[in-house]
Order: structure tokens, then C-alpha cells, then sequence
């Protein structure tokens, strides 16, 4: 059976009368990277608030490592590594003094493997964080996270403020350090193409919900991008054909549609020809994961 | 960790508590110079004169200087803790929670204690020589507040730090002014002499509430 390291079970939470989502409840089994995926919005942070202890949802009850968030004991809490959005750290403190605090914490503190990035940096113990760059910043949240050697990761948009170059090495050198170590990890991010380098598993959540949760590699096997040049410019036929709605976001731009599903060829055919819509020069698409999620939720 | 959790609270104030000190003992001895000056040239007993028949201490210019010092201290130490929501960082340690706050605010609480200390010792030391017991007790008793409201402004304004809205800020602000303008209520020496037992009571409260917060913070309470 397989052990899950965060168990989260029929969250509801409202920001005032605004509903952010509403019996949401998923599992991320240990030793997997999970990428939680979302519009602006959706949820993604509340749920990362939740899940550090930062915020009480209205209802439902978040497990990590088998301790309910809200009153969580502070010998799990050193299993935990968390990265907060914008790699906030403590600016008033240098990269050496930053190093000496945090090592007193946790017991299993890597010192080298903090240093080790440092180096890669070329940054001295005496400079301070504040006068850093944002992508110098993500390193040094990075080495104390690594340096940790938690069992579980929380990154919130670890990408945010990244330029290409540290974007890419925050996901290389994290990828490498979870695989080798078996560390869990469950992050958001704006940027979807570095998440499909780096998640082994998808959430994908849309306004109050979550859409869909598997595999990336399945994902992105199973929905494709279907599209036809359609003569009658028109398919607002098939609303009525799909009624189980195993279409997302059928559109028609100057006579050519396109729309995502996860059914087989065959059966979107099958639909068309159903709703008696013309078609022709039908394609199939694989699609990276940004296309895959702008297919999911759509592009507004 | 306990020294750990100093460090931090050492690195935060490093700059501001030597300048502080300095001003705080730079007024204080000005005040005791101010007052051997007029000793010099009017005689001890011109000293005696004004405490026994005017209403006042000598040293009234520091009754304000506690209370800056504990406001300060407090945005020194706490207001870095909320630029950008650091305080996630400090509660997500594996150290419990309050009494990680609360040996944050005892590391500000001795700091102060330390300066309020060394200014009492210097009034004493000074008044002493040129004062029968009774006249330099009545300095230091009429003083008491305003040392007892610097640490009640320093718990107040830790409260006020880390509360993380500003509506309730706002009325932390005015609640912690109530509170403060208590210890200012009489210019009268020896004005609080049979209060300051209570004086010191609402000091206990007001450590107390910068968990209000925290717990405020941790239930996600936000603008």
C-alpha cells in the first residue's frame, strides 16, 4: 500500500463570501514530486497556507506525515522544509550567519550541501541576503532547504522572480537531490514548463475544484489536442452531442477548431459526426503540460 | 536553540542598541550634570529646596525616554519578523511556538532592563551623595512608571508588530495608548506609589498579547 506523506481530506475555505474551493481532498504519496497547477487565484497559496499551519480552512482537516497541520508537534515540523513564495528568507542576515542560525534546529543539518551552492554562487559567508539578487536569494532559500535534509519539501511558486538560467538550475539541482535522496515534494508554480522537468504527479485546479490528478507522463499520454477546419464556422452542435462533457473548451477561430479531450480519436469522431459537424484535415496533437493545462482550465 | 534564537534577536538590534544606549546614557548624564551644575552654583541645599517644596524630581526630561526605548526596540526587533511574512519562517522551526515568541520578547525585555538599569544606577549613585535616602527614593519612586511603561510600550508595540491586519492594528494602536498614558496620568512625585504593584500587573498582561497575535497569524487572519 503506498504511504502517504501529505493527506488532505474535504478542504472548504471562503476568503470572506468568496468561495476559493470546497471539499477538496488529495493524497501525496511519499517519495513523489507533485506539482499543484492553477490559474491566478485558484487556490494554490491557501492551500500551501494550510498545509504549513498558517491558515485554518473552514473545514476539512490536512494530515502531514499523520499530524493534523493545525496542531503539528515541532519534531515533524523539522521534517518539513518550506520554501515561502518569493524565497523569502531573513535579509538582515548574512549567507554565513543565516547558516549558523538554522543549523541549531535540525538535527540532521548538511552543512556542505548548503556551502556546496553557496560556492556555485560565489557568494562569501559575510554577505548579507538583502544585497543579493532575487536569483542569488533563491539559491541561498534552496541550500538552507537542501541543507534541512527534510523528508518533505513544500515550495510555494518557487519560480517567481527567476530569471532562465536559475530557474533551471533551482529544478535541476532539485530534482536531482529529491530523486537521490527518495525526499516528497510538493510545490506550485506559475511557469508550467519548468514543472513538467520537474513533477512526477499533477494537480491540476480550476476555480473551487481540483480537475484532474495523475502521473504527468499519463496526463500527457491521454489528453490530446484535437483540431479540424470546420466549413459551417460553426460547433455549437456538439454541446449538445457531449453531453457528458468529455470535451474542454471547443473554439472556433476563421473556420478552424480545436478542442482538448481525454477520449480516444475514434470516439471524438464518433461525437462530431453525432452533432453533424462537418469536418476536415482532423489532426491529433501530444501536448507538452502547459498546453495540456491551458486545454484543462482554458485561456481565461 | 535557545541561543540560537538570541543570535537572531542579537543581529536584529546589533546597530540600534549601542546608539540607543549611548542616547539614553548620554540624556541621563546630562540630566545629572545639569542638576551637580546648579549645585555648584546655588548649593546643595538649593537642590533640597526644589524637591521639598516644588513639585518635581530634577529629572523630568527622561520621562519620555523608557517609553521611545521600548517603541523602538519593539519595530527593531519585530518589524523585520513581518516585512514579507518572515514570521512563517520563525513559526515553522521546529521550537513550540509561544515560547518561541516569548524568548524573542525576553531577549528584548533584558536589553531594555540592562539600559533602564544602568540609568537607575546612575540617578542613585549621583543623587546619593548629595541627597538624605528619603529625597533620592522619592526620585526613584516617582521614576518607576516611566521605567514600568517603557516595558509595557515595548510588549504593546511587539503585539501591534505582529498583528496581522490593520484594522485590529488600529485598534491595538489605541488600545496600547490607553494602556501607556496610564503611567503618565500624574506629574506629581511619588504619584503612583501605592499603585505601582498594579502598574506592574498590566506590564504581566501586556506580555501576553503578542500571542494574541501569533495565534491571529496562525488562524490566518489577513488584510
Amino acid at each position: 500500500m503506498t504511504e502517504n506523506v501529505i493527506e488532505c481530506r474535504s478542504l472548504t475555505h471562503y476568503y470572506g463570501e468568496r468561495l476559493i474551493y470546497e471539499n477538496l481532498s488529495f493524497d501525496v504519496p511519499k517519495g513523489r514530486i507533485l506539482g499543484l497547477l492553477g490559474k491566478n487565484g485558484t487556490g494554490k497559496t491557501t492551500t500551501i497556507n494550510i498545509l504549513s499551519g498558517y491558515l485554518q480552512p473552514k473545514s476539512g482537516q490536512c494530515l502531514v506525515f499523520g499530524e493534523d497541520m493545525r496542531s503539528i508537534s515541532p519534531q515533524t515540523r523539522a521534517r518539513i522544509a518550506l520554501l515561502i513564495e518569493g524565497h523569502v528568507q531573513y535579509a538582515f542576515m548574512t549567507i554565513g550567519q543565516i547558516e549558523k542560525f538554522y543549523s541549531a534546529f535540525f538535527p540532521k543539518w548538511d552543512r556542505d550541501a548548503y556551502y556546496g551552492l553557496m560556492e556555485k554562487l560565489k557568494v562569501a559567508p559575510g554577505q548579507k541576503i538583502s544585497r543579493m539578487s532575487c536569483g542569488q536569494r533563491s539559491q541561498v532559500a534552496l541550500g538552507l532547504i537542501l541543507a534541512q535534509n527534510a523528508d518533505l519539501l513544500v515550495l510555494d511558486d518557487f519560480s517567481m522572480g527567476l530569471d532562465p538560467g536559475y530557474r533551471r538550475l533551482f529544478v535541476e539541482y532539485l530534482r536531482d537531490y529529491a530523486k537521490a535522496e527518495s525526499k516528497t515534494i510538493f510545490l506550485t508554480s506559475h511557469i508550467i514548463q519548468d514543472m513538467e522537468k520537474l513533477v512526477d504527479d499533477c494537480i491540476i485546479m480550476d476555480y473551487g475544484k481540483i480537475l484532474i490528478q495523475m502521473p504527468v507522463d499519463k496526463l500527457l499520454d491521454s489528453f490530446m489536442k484535437y483540431t479540424f477546419k470546420c466549413p459551417s464556422g460553426d460547433i455549437s452542435a456538439l454541446d449538445a452531442a457531449d453531453t457528458d462533457k468529455e470535451v474542454h473548451h471547443p473554439s472556433i477561430t476563421r473556420g478552424q477548431a480545436e478542442m482538448y479531450s481525454f477520449l480516444p480519436e475514434e470516439r471524438v469522431l464518433a461525437m462530431l459526426d453525432k452533432a453533424g459537424i462537418a469536418y476536415n484535415g482532423f489532426e491529433k496533437t501530444r501536448m507538452n503540460l502547459e498546453d495540456a493545462f491551458i486545454g484543462l482550465t482554458g485561456k481565461y | 536553540m535557545i541561543k540560537a534564537i538570541f543570535y537572531k534577536e542579537w543581529i536584529k538590534i546589533r546597530r540600534f542598541y549601542p546608539v540607543c544606549a549611548v542616547i539614553v546614557l548620554g540624556f541621563t548624564l546630562f540630566s545629572v550634570f545639569r542638576v551637580d551644575r546648579v549645585a555648584d552654583f546655588r548649593g546643595v541645599e538649593h537642590i533640597w529646596e526644589v524637591l521639598l517644596e516644588k513639585d518635581s524630581v530634577l529629572i523630568e526630561m527622561l520621562q519620555y525616554l523608557p517609553l521611545l526605548c521600548g517603541i523602538l526596540l519593539a519595530i527593531v526587533q519585530f518589524v523585520p519578523e513581518m516585512i514579507q511574512k518572515r514570521l512563517k519562517l520563525t513559526l515553522h522551526l521546529p521550537f513550540p511556538q509561544n515560547r518561541m515568541i516569548l524568548l524573542m520578547l525576553l531577549a528584548g525585555a533584558v536589553a531594555l532592563l540592562l539600559l533602564f538599569s544602568i540609568q537607575i544606577i546612575i540617578i542613585y549613585s549621583y543623587f546619593r551623595h548629595i541627597l538624605v535616602s528619603e529625597l533620592t527614593s522619592r526620585i526613584l519612586l516617582t521614576s518607576a512608571p516611566w521605567f514600568i511603561a517603557g516595558m509595557t510600550a515595548y510588549f504593546c508595540t511587539a503585539w501591534i508588530c505582529l498583528e496581522p491586519t490593520w484594522k485590529w492594528r488600529i485598534a491595538e494602536v489605541l488600545t496600547a495608548t490607553g494602556l501607556c498614558r496610564i503611567y503618565f496620568l500624574s506629574q506629581l512625585p511619588q504619584a503612583y506609589d501605592g499603585m505601582l504593584i498594579w502598574l506592574l500587573t498590566i506590564t504581566a498582561f501586556t506580555l501576553m498579547t503578542p500571542l494574541l497575535s501569533i495565534w491571529r497569524f496562525r488562524q490566518g487572519c489577513q488584510d
